[in-house]
């Protein structure tokens, strides 16, 4: 699975398939900084500095531009890794934090 | 007052069917007309055709509508937005599915906004006649009454304050002032009928969408809601808590796009007698969020 690196915390997370930058620093304990989580709202905009990012869900061309893409910015949460990557962070923006993701669907019941 | 209240949000969104099943399964409005590219929904309260459109590509606001008295107001009010120096087109039935004649009006801020007095009914799911509170077979998810207001972004949050004051009659209830002057102005939280607001505004970016929400019941409805945003894994950006701004509890969160919903129950009533409540920036934490008193920087940047 691709390592995710955020720099200058070099902090080191694997990247479950199909997980973005956000959703696999969140499930290792680390809150980066974004807002919406859902790629409307630019917050969370970061340089890659290696690697290589793929988007799954169409982007909006207002909130991550063709220049800033090609200018080496990324939408980590909703940037999903394809090989080891290592991304900028501002001095003081990762936080420890326990989150949970969805529960996987629950198994009918009764259950034998 | 000619204005009657919040009628339609029109976004856009990036994906339609994950847009779809959010403002239906998560929300519960019903879908009442599609397009190629569009989703029209109205909550299950509504008696109008539509209060939510969506609109794949992109994100953020296209155009909202308040729903005026009548015909002889909309040209009461094309004249005065043209006093006030602000542009509007006329508009047709048909511009918009199920939306008659009306104003399309540029705001100071560039939001467009229009203003229609003729508009499809289709009527709530409990009726007119010895109706039930409630649907009985049809809430979904968290089953939302109504649309209840917008929160906008102007570079001249007092410019435009006077535009909804002297072109479309609209009072502030509730200022957010940077300074000493009262001109010095942050945001205006604006009302047209007895709410608390109908349509608010923020300093930041002209032309784009802070949030809109939607009316619940009271605290034990804004709770459910929070249960439904856990189930459908729908990010929350703060809540449940109070604010102190209207005094309305509320949850903010965002659709699969990324643009700003809330849910927001209680608030005061106003009317045209009501004498407006001046917040410093000081106590702005508080004023947003009165549990916490404490908010994100990013709450009043965020927008889309
Ligand atoms: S957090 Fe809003 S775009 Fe990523």
């Amino acid at each position: 699975m691709p390592i995710i690196t955020v720099h200058p915390a070099a902090v080191r997370v694997v990247a479950p398939p199909g997980r973005t930058i956000v959703e696999s620093l969140r499930l290792a304990g680390w809150r980066s900084r974004y807002a919406c989580r859902r790629g409307g709202c630019g917050t969370c905009k970061a340089p890659l500095l290696r690697g290589r990012v793929t988007y799954e869900q169409p982007l909006a061309e207002s909130v991550l531009t063709a220049a800033e893409r090609s200018a080496g910015l990324c939408l980590p949460c909703r940037a999903v890794p394809v090989d080891d990557i290592v991304i900028a962070q501002g001095e003081h923006s990762l936080r420890p934090i326990l989150a949970s993701s969805p529960c996987p669907p629950r198994p009918p019941f009764p259950e034998e | 007052m000619s204005v009657i209240r919040l009628g339609y949000v029109h976004i856009r969104v990036t994906d339609l069917a994950r847009a779809r099943a959010h403002y239906a399964d998560t929300l519960g409005m019903d879908v009442v007309a599609e397009e190629a590219n569009r989703v029209y929904l109205k909550s299950w309260d509504e008696d109008d055709h539509h209060s939510v459109v969506l609109e794949e590509g992109g994100v953020g606001l296209v155009k909202f509508g308040y729903k005026v008295t009548g015909a002889d107001s909309l040209a009461d009010l094309e004249n005065r937005v043209a006093a006030f120096g602000a542009t509007s087109v006329r508009m047709s039935k048909g511009d918009n599915v199920g939306i008659g004649d009306g104003l399309r009006v540029t705001l100071p801020s560039e939001h467009t906004l229009e203003l229609y007095a003729d508009v499809e009914y289709l009527g709530t799911k409990v009726g007119k006649l010895n109706p039930d509170p409630w649907p009985r077979d049809g809430i979904r998810g968290i089953g939302v009454p109504r649309i209840n207001h917008a929160l906008i972004t102007a570079e001249d949050p007092a410019q435009l304050e006077r535009f909804f004051e002297l072109a479309l009659g609209f009072r502030p209830a509730e200022r957010l002032v940077g300074g000493d002057e009262p001109d010095d102005l942050v945001g205006s939280w604006m009302f047209c009928g007895e709410n608390p607001h109908d349509i608010a505004f923020v300093k930041g970016p002209n032309g784009k969408l802070h949030h809109f929400a939607h009316q619940i019941d009271d605290w034990s409805a804004l709770l459910r809601a929070g249960d439904v945003m856990s189930m459908d894994d729908v990010p929350i950006d703060f809540g449940p808590t109070r604010h102190g701004i209207t005094r309305g509890g509320t949850i903010y969160f965002f659709d699969p796009s990324g643009n700003r919903n809330e849910v927001f129950s209680g608030g005061y009533r106003t009317g045209p007698d009501f004498r407006p409540i001046t917040w410093t920036m000081d106590q702005a934490a508080r004023g947003v969020n009165y549990t916490h008193r404490e908010i994100d920087q990013e709450f009043l940047s965020v927008v889309t």
